[in-house]
C-alpha cells in the first residue's frame, strides 16, 4: 500500500520536473528584412455590450466602413498594396474586461494597431497592454489623462475633452464678438465623470484666457434626479452664459428646468458630444431643444468628397447620420492608413516595426487627403504625449429642430443663433 | 491493494496544487491565457471568501466590491502617496474592509435586518461607497489615479506580467480556501451553518447569531479587502467604478451556483463559468455582440434548474464514485459530509 501512495505522491512531483524541463527560453527570431504579410491586421477593442455598448457599435461601423473605402483605393500603395483587415473584440464594461480583450485580441490576432476604447477607464487599463506588448494604440477616449499617462504607443487624432470644453467657450465669446452682444460672466457646469471634469477644465482655462469671470461652477452626479436648486443657483449669480457638460438625462433634466423656471441665460452651451442636440434628445425635448448647442470630435456637415461618401455609406448602412463614436473612428483609421504609408517611406526595411510605425505617427503632418477631410479641424499632427495640438471640436446648434453645423464659421452650414430669443437676462 | 480515503484526498489535493502551480509555465508565452487563468483565480478567491458569509451563514451578501474597492484604494492611495509597498497595503486594505464590515455589520445584525433585507443593504452599500469616493476628492475623485508603472518592481507589486499575479492569488486562495476548511470544522462553522438553515431555531438552541455573523462578515471582507490591493496593482489604477453592483452581484452568483456551504464549491463555479463566459466573449463578442451574454444566462438557468444544489454537487457525486472504487469502500457512496 505505501508503495503506491508514495507512486502516486510522485505523480504531481514527475509533473512539475516535465513542465519545467520543456521550459527553455522563447525562439529567437532570426534577423533579416522583415516579409511583408499579405496584409495587415488592425484591432476594433470596443465596448459592444454593456451600459457602453451603444458608442462602442456606432465606432465598430465607422471603422468597418473605413477600412473598405481604404482597401478599394488601393490598400497601403507605399507597401505594395496590402490590404487592411479588421479584427472585433468586445471589451466589456469593467477594466477587467477591457484588459482581457487587449490580451486576447493581441495574442490571437497580433494587430499592428488597435483602435478604441471609448470609455476613458477602459482605455487606462487596455492601454497597459498595448505598450507593453507595443501595439499602436489608437484612442477615442477623450479624457485628458489618457495621454498624460505616458504611454509611448498612444495616440489620439480627435480633440480631447479640455478641447471640447474650450471649443465651446470659444463659440460663444466668437458669437458674442460677431453680433456685439457683450459677454462678461459665465457659469460652468459638468456632471461628475472624469469626462465631465476635463472638459469643465478646458472651459474654466479657456474663459479665463477669454478675460470672462467664472461666476458659478459645479459638479453634480450624472444620475441627478432634480436640478432646480442648481437652476437657482445659477440663476441668482446671473451669469452671460452656461457652459455645461452633461450625459443625456440630465440634459434633458436641465434643459426643461430652465424652461420651467424661465430664467433663461443669453446662452446654454453644452460640451462634450453628450445631449441637448442628438436625434434622441431633440425628440424627448421637442421645442425644448431649441438654441442649444454642444461640441463633437467629428462634423458631419463638412462638404467635402470623403465625408460626403462616409455619410452616405454610414446612413444606407445604419440609417442615420454618423455619430461622434462613428465619425473618430472613421478619420482615426485613416490616420493609421496615412501613418503606414509614411512609414513604408521612411522604413522600407521594416515599416510595420511598432517602433518605426510610431516614428511614423509622430511625423505626419497632414493637411489634406481623406483623412483631414473628415476631420473637424485641418491639421492632424501628433506631440511626444499622442495629441493633435491643432485639434477643435465642432459647434452644433439645434436650429428649427435640426442639429446644425454653426462653428467653426467657416466650416458652418448654418447661421448661428446668439444670444438666445427667450433669454431673460 | 486499497488505500484509505484521506490517503487518496491528499494525493488528489497534491495533483491540483501541482497543476495550478505548473499552469501558467505551460502557457506563460501567452499573456491572454494567463491574465484569463489569473482573472479566474481572482473570481475564486472572492467567491471563496463570500462562501464564509454566503454559503455558511446564509446571508445573501451583494456587497464583495465594496471591500474590494476599499482595499484598492487604501492600498492604492498609500503606494501614490506615500510609496507605501502594496504588500503592507494589502495587510491594511483588508483591516480597512475589515473595519467598514464591523461599522456596517454590528447595526445591521443588532438589529437583524436579513435574508433580502440583507441583500438589499449590501448592495446598496457598493453604489454609497461609489458615490462616496467621487465626492470624496483627496482619494477618488471622478479622475483614474494611477499607480506608477514598473515592469517588475517586488516593492511596488507592479510587473509586466501575470506569472506573479498569478501566485500571488494562488496564495491568496489557498489561504481563502483553508480558512474556510477551518470555520467549516470549527465551532463558530457549525454555528453558522445552523444560523444559515434557520436564524430562530439557531438562536432558541443558544447560538450568538449576532457575533457569529459579525466574525464570518469579517473574515470575508479582510479576504476581498486585500484582495482588492492586488487588483489594483494588476489593472494599475484605482476609479470609483471599481465599486461595481454588477460585479458583486456576480460573485454571489459564483458562490451560489458552486454551492452553498461547501469549501471548494464557489472556485469550482469561478473555474468553469468565469473561463467559459470568457471563452464565449472572445469567440462570440466580435461578431454577435449579446449572444454571449444570452448563452451564459440560459447556462446558469439550467444549472439552477436541474442543480439548485450546486455543481459542487455534481463533482461530488463523481468523486465519491472514484473513491469507493479507489478504496474498495462502499460507504463513501451514501456519506453525507462534504467530500474535500
Amino acid at each position: 500500500m505505501r508503495g503506491k501512495v508514495v507512486r502516486m505522491l510522485l505523480v504531481p512531483v514527475v509533473l512539475v520536473a516535465v513542465v519545467l524541463s520543456g521550459c527553455g527560453g522563447p525562439a529567437t527570431e532570426e534577423a533579416g528584412p522583415a516579409e511583408l504579410p499579405d496584409k495587415i491586421v488592425v484591432g476594433c477593442l470596443e465596448p459592444l455590450t454593456g451600459a457602453h455598448a451603444v458608442f462602442g457599435t456606432e465606432a465598430k461601423i465607422g471603422m468597418e466602413i473605413a477600412i473598405r473605402h481604404i482597401n478599394e483605393a488601393g490598400g497601403i500603395q507605399s507597401l505594395g498594396g496590402i490590404p487592411l483587415e479588421l479584427v472585433v473584440e468586445d471589451a466589456g464594461e469593467t477594466a477587467d474586461s477591457a484588459r482581457l480583450g487587449a490580451e486576447s485580441i493581441i495574442s490571437k490576432h497580433h494587430p499592428v494597431a488597435i483602435l478604441g476604447l471609448y470609455i476613458s477607464r477602459l482605455t487606462v487599463a487596455a492601454s497597459e497592454v498595448t505598450e507593453r506588448e507595443k501595439v499602436i494604440l489608437i484612442a477615442d477616449a477623450l479624457v485628458d489623462s489618457v495621454t498624460a499617462m505616458g504611454r509611448q504607443y498612444l495616440f489620439r487624432p480627435a480633440p480631447k475633452a479640455s478641447q471640447h470644453g474650450a471649443s465651446a467657450v470659444q463659440f460663444v465669446v466668437e458669437a458674442a464678438e460677431r453680433t456685439g452682444v457683450p459677454i462678461e460672466r459665465i457659469a460652468i457646469l459638468n456632471e461628475d465623470s472624469s469626462f465631465g471634469r476635463s472638459n469643465a477644465t478646458g472651459a474654466m482655462q479657456a474663459a479665463l484666457d477669454n478675460g470672462l469671470t467664472i461666476v458659478y461652477q459645479k459638479e453634480y452626479p450624472f444620475d441627478i434626479a432634480d436640478v432646480s436648486s442648481i437652476v437657482n443657483e445659477i440663476a441668482a449669480a446671473q451669469p452671460d452664459v452656461v457652459v455645461h457638460c452633461p450625459y443625456f438625462m440630465d440634459a434633458i433634466l436641465f434643459a426643461n428646468t430652465f424652461r420651467e423656471t424661465g430664467e433663461i441665460p443669453k446662452f446654454i452651451s453644452g460640451m462634450g458630444a453628450c445631449g441637448y442636440t442628438d436625434p434622441e434628445s431633440i425628440e424627448a425635448l421637442g421645442e425644448t431643444a431649441e438654441y442649444y448647442s454642444n461640441t463633437y470630435s467629428y462634423n458631419p456637415a463638412k462638404d467635402t468628397p470623403q465625408n460626403r461618401r462616409f455619410v452616405e455609406d454610414f446612413v444606407a448602412e445604419t440609417g442615420h447620420i454618423p455619430t461622434e463614436a462613428a465619425g473618430m473612428n472613421y478619420y482615426a483609421m485613416w490616420v493609421l492608413k496615412e501613418a503606414l504609408e509614411l512609414s513604408g517611406q521612411l522604413h522600407p526595411d521594416d515599416p510595420l516595426n511598432p517602433d518605426n510605425l510610431r516614428d511614423a505617427f509622430l511625423q505626419l503632418d497632414l493637411t489634406s487627403g481623406p483623412a483631414v477631410e473628415t476631420y473637424p479641424g485641418d491639421r492632424i499632427t501628433f506631440t511626444e504625449t499622442g495629441d493633435n495640438p491643432y485639434a477643435v471640436a465642432t459647434i452644433m446648434q439645434v436650429i428649427n429642430g435640426e442639429p446644425k453645423v454653426v462653428w467653426p464659421f467657416d466650416a458652418a452650414e448654418a447661421e448661428f443663433v446668439f444670444p438666445r430669443p427667450d433669454a431673460k437676462y | 491493494m486499497k488505500i484509505k480515503a484521506t490517503t487518496f484526498n491528499r494525493v488528489l489535493l497534491g495533483v491540483v496544487l501541482a497543476i495550478a502551480l505548473v499552469i501558467p509555465l505551460l502557457i506563460r508565452t501567452n499573456q491572454y491565457n494567463l491574465v484569463l487563468v489569473t482573472t479566474v483565480l481572482l473570481y475564486g478567491v472572492l467567491a471563496t471568501a463570500w462562501n464564509i458569509i454566503g454559503g455558511m451563514a446564509g446571508q445573501l451578501d451583494l456587497a464583495a466590491f465594496a471591500y474590494l474597492g476599499l482595499g484598492a484604494f487604501t492600498s492604492g492611495t498609500l503606494l501614490i502617496r506615500w510609496n507605501v509597498s502594496p504588500w503592507i497595503g494589502m495587510i491594511l486594505g483588508g483591516l480597512v474592509a475589515t473595519g467598514f464590515a464591523v461599522l456596517v455589520g454590528f447595526p445591521l445584525f443588532r438589529f437583524k435586518v436579513r435574508e433580502v433585507w440583507y441583500a438589499l443593504t449590501s448592495s446598496a452599500l457598493v453604489e454609497v461607497l461609489k458615490v462616496a469616493f467621487v465626492m470624496w476628492e483627496d482619494v477618488g475623485g471622478p479622475v483614474e489615479r494611477y499607480l506608477p508603472y514598473y515592469s517588475f518592481s517586488l516593492y511596488h507589486m507592479r510587473f509586466g506580467t501575470y506569472i506573479p499575479y498569478y501566485y500571488i492569488m494562488l496564495a491568496i486562495l489557498v489561504i481563502a480556501l483553508l480558512v474556510n476548511y477551518r470555520i467549516g470544522r470549527s465551532k463558530l462553522g457549525f454555528y453558522l451553518r445552523a444560523l444559515g438553515e434557520d436564524e430562530d431555531a439557531a438562536e432558541i438552541l443558544g447560538v450568538d447569531a449576532r457575533a457569529c455573523k459579525l466574525k464570518a462578515l469579517m473574515i470575508y471582507a479582510f479576504i476581498v479587502g486585500a484582495t482588492g490591493a492586488v487588483y489594483a496593482c494588476m489593472y494599475g489604477f484605482i476609479h470609483p467604478s471599481f465599486f461595481s453592483g454588477a460585479r458583486s452581484t456576480e460573485v454571489a452568483i459564483l458562490g451560489i451556483v458552486g454551492g452553498m456551504g461547501i469549501t471548494y464549491g464557489p472556485l469550482l463555479a469561478a473555474v468553469i463559468l468565469v473561463s467559459a463566459r470568457e471563452f464565449l466573449r472572445a469567440s462570440l463578442g466580435g461578431q454577435m455582440e449579446s449572444l454571449y451574454l444570452v448563452i451564459y444566462s440560459v447556462v446558469l438557468i439550467l444549472i439552477a434548474l436541474f442543480r439548485p444544489q450546486g455543481i459542487a454537487v455534481f463533482f461530488q457525486d463523481a468523486y465519491r464514485k472514484l473513491l469507493s472504487r479507489v478504496t474498495g469502500d462502499e460507504h463513501v457512496l451514501k456519506a453525507n459530509t462534504p467530500g474535500i
